[in-house]
């Protein structure tokens, strides 16, 4: 146990992990301020151009149908959501991060990245319930890249999945994320933010990433957000798309209702409108199809 | 051999031989297997939700999300094919993952189960086999055939239920 992952093999291949492009850099740090303006978001757009034709197609595209053609960055910008935007601008730059199979999560090609929309979305919704903190726009993101030390410790996880299952089953460990603990000596938070690190993300989504499954250890800051990334990733795994072997391995965090105040029927139409809004956005998000 | 696939909220019926239907990743979504081997037709539902009072435009687009609109569908589409309400059907569950909520709220699968209850034993129907609850997600495959039901969960293999 605690021997699967050898040394400095993890980061090792973080340093290989291609860095972020210096447009999804500016563009995460600048919409995790709250005080942006779509202005600012399409400056640095505009500063790429493959970005920039990518956004007009899509906003141009069948599925958006514009009443008008769509000309400029900041019409575009307006028009899809910078949420979208973001989803686009991640999934362009750093697709195949997203879209590798897990295998040490017996997880086929896609998976992650379904699953990482759907959280994405989930955490949006969680988060417009609540009133005081305007946290939806920076909960999509964050629901996008929590789940990112995956693709890193997968392959340390290969050939093992069903011992860390029963680790779980038996009761021996409390949840996936012990489970791999136990058999690797780290997990996928620690390791997503061993990448968080590397690709320099703003604090706000790196405190995700690493306490997406413990929010009551996140920094106070940025707690409520981390609770709703939290509630986004069990919603999720709730609807059928979680990453293979851990899909329910974990606990729901009891506080939660400190944070953010949710009722059986908020989640129901969370859970419906994850269903709708990620039929309609998955062609666009990561990249993967033509438009 | 065809293999229909059924996503979140849809349903499917089968009376022929070589098909199989499938639907993946049960999470706290209940999925509702009907066998009529006197006609030989198996059904298979993939329920999301207990009550479609929520949204009706939902309910409308897709009432197979729902439990009280999705299982008369799916007992419906057996009727086309020979079913005759009698009540002898076999129906087996899977699904409805729990998820440990001391508010309650995110017990979405067993409220699942109870209402997917309650709706067949109006039809005088009620599950001979079950796989439910418990922290695991399920992929269902029914064989139309031999009317066999095989679950698997990723790093737990198959099982027969």
């Amino acid at each position: 146990m605690g021997t699967l992952i050898k040394n400095d093999s993890v980061a090792v291949r973080i340093r290989e992990i291609p860095m972020l492009s210096a447009v999804v850099s500016r563009l995460l740090e600048i919409t995790s301020n709250e005080d942006h303006s779509i202005n600012d978001v399409s400056r640095i757009v505009e500063n790429d151009t493959f970005l920039t034709s990518r956004i007009l197609r899509i906003a141009n595209s069948a599925a958006f149908s514009p009443i008008e053609p769509i000309q400029t960055v900041s019409k575009a910008v307006s028009y899809l959501g910078e949420k979208m935007l973001i989803g686009i601008a991640i999934g362009s730059g750093s697709g195949k991060v997203f879209r590798k199979p897990l295998e040490g999560y017996e997880s086929g090609v896609g998976e992650l990245w379904e699953h990482s929309l759907r959280t994405a979305i989930a955490s949006r919704e969680i988060s417009n319930l609540v009133k005081k903190d305007s946290i939806s726009d920076i909960a999509f993101t964050a629901g996008l890249l929590h789940d990112v030390g995956k693709s890193v410790i997968s392959e340390f996880l290969e050939g093992n999945t069903r011992d860390l299952t029963s680790l779980c089953d038996q009761g021996v460990a409390e949840d996936f994320l012990a489970a791999e603990k136990t058999m690797t000596g780290t997990d996928h938070s620690e390791v997503g933010y061993q990448l968080a690190q590397h690709w320099r993300l703003p604090a706000a989504l790196s405190e995700v990433i690493r306490y997406h499954h413990h929010p009551a250890q996140a920094d106070e800051g940025h707690r409520t957000l981390v609770y709703a990334v939290h509630l986004g990733d069990i919603i999720a795994m709730m609807g059928g798309a979680g990453t293979g072997a851990d899909s329910f391995a974990y606990k729901i965090d009891e506080n939660y209702d400190k944070y953010i105040g949710i009722s059986k029927e908020d989640l129901a139409l969370v859970l419906l409108k994850v269903e709708v809004e990620f039929s309609k956005t998955k062609k666009f998000v990561f990249g993967s199809e033509e438009v | 051999m065809a293999t229909i696939y059924v996503g979140v909220g849809e349903y499917a019926v089968s009376n022929k031989a070589d098909d199989v239907i499938k639907t993946f990743a049960l999470g706290s979504c209940v999925g509702v297997i009907v066998l009529a081997a006197d006609i030989k037709a198996a059904g298979l539902l993939h329920v999301a939700l207990p009550d479609s009072s929520i949204n009706k435009k939902r309910m409308e687009e897709r009432p197979g999300m729902f439990a009280d609109s999705g299982i008369p569908l799916l007992i419906n589409e057996m009727k086309k094919l020979g079913y005759n309400g009698n009540g002898r059907m076999v129906v087996k569950l899977a699904g409805g993952a729990a998820i440990m909520d001391p508010n309650n709220t995110f017990n979405i699968g067993k409220r699942n189960l109870l209402a997917v209850k309650k709706i067949l034993w109006q039809y005088k129907l009620g599950p001979r086999a079950e796989h439910v609850g418990d922290s695991i997600s399920r992929t269902v495959t029914v064989n139309v055939n031999t009317g066999r039901v095989f679950l698997s969960s990723p790093g737990r293999g198959e099982w027969e239920l």
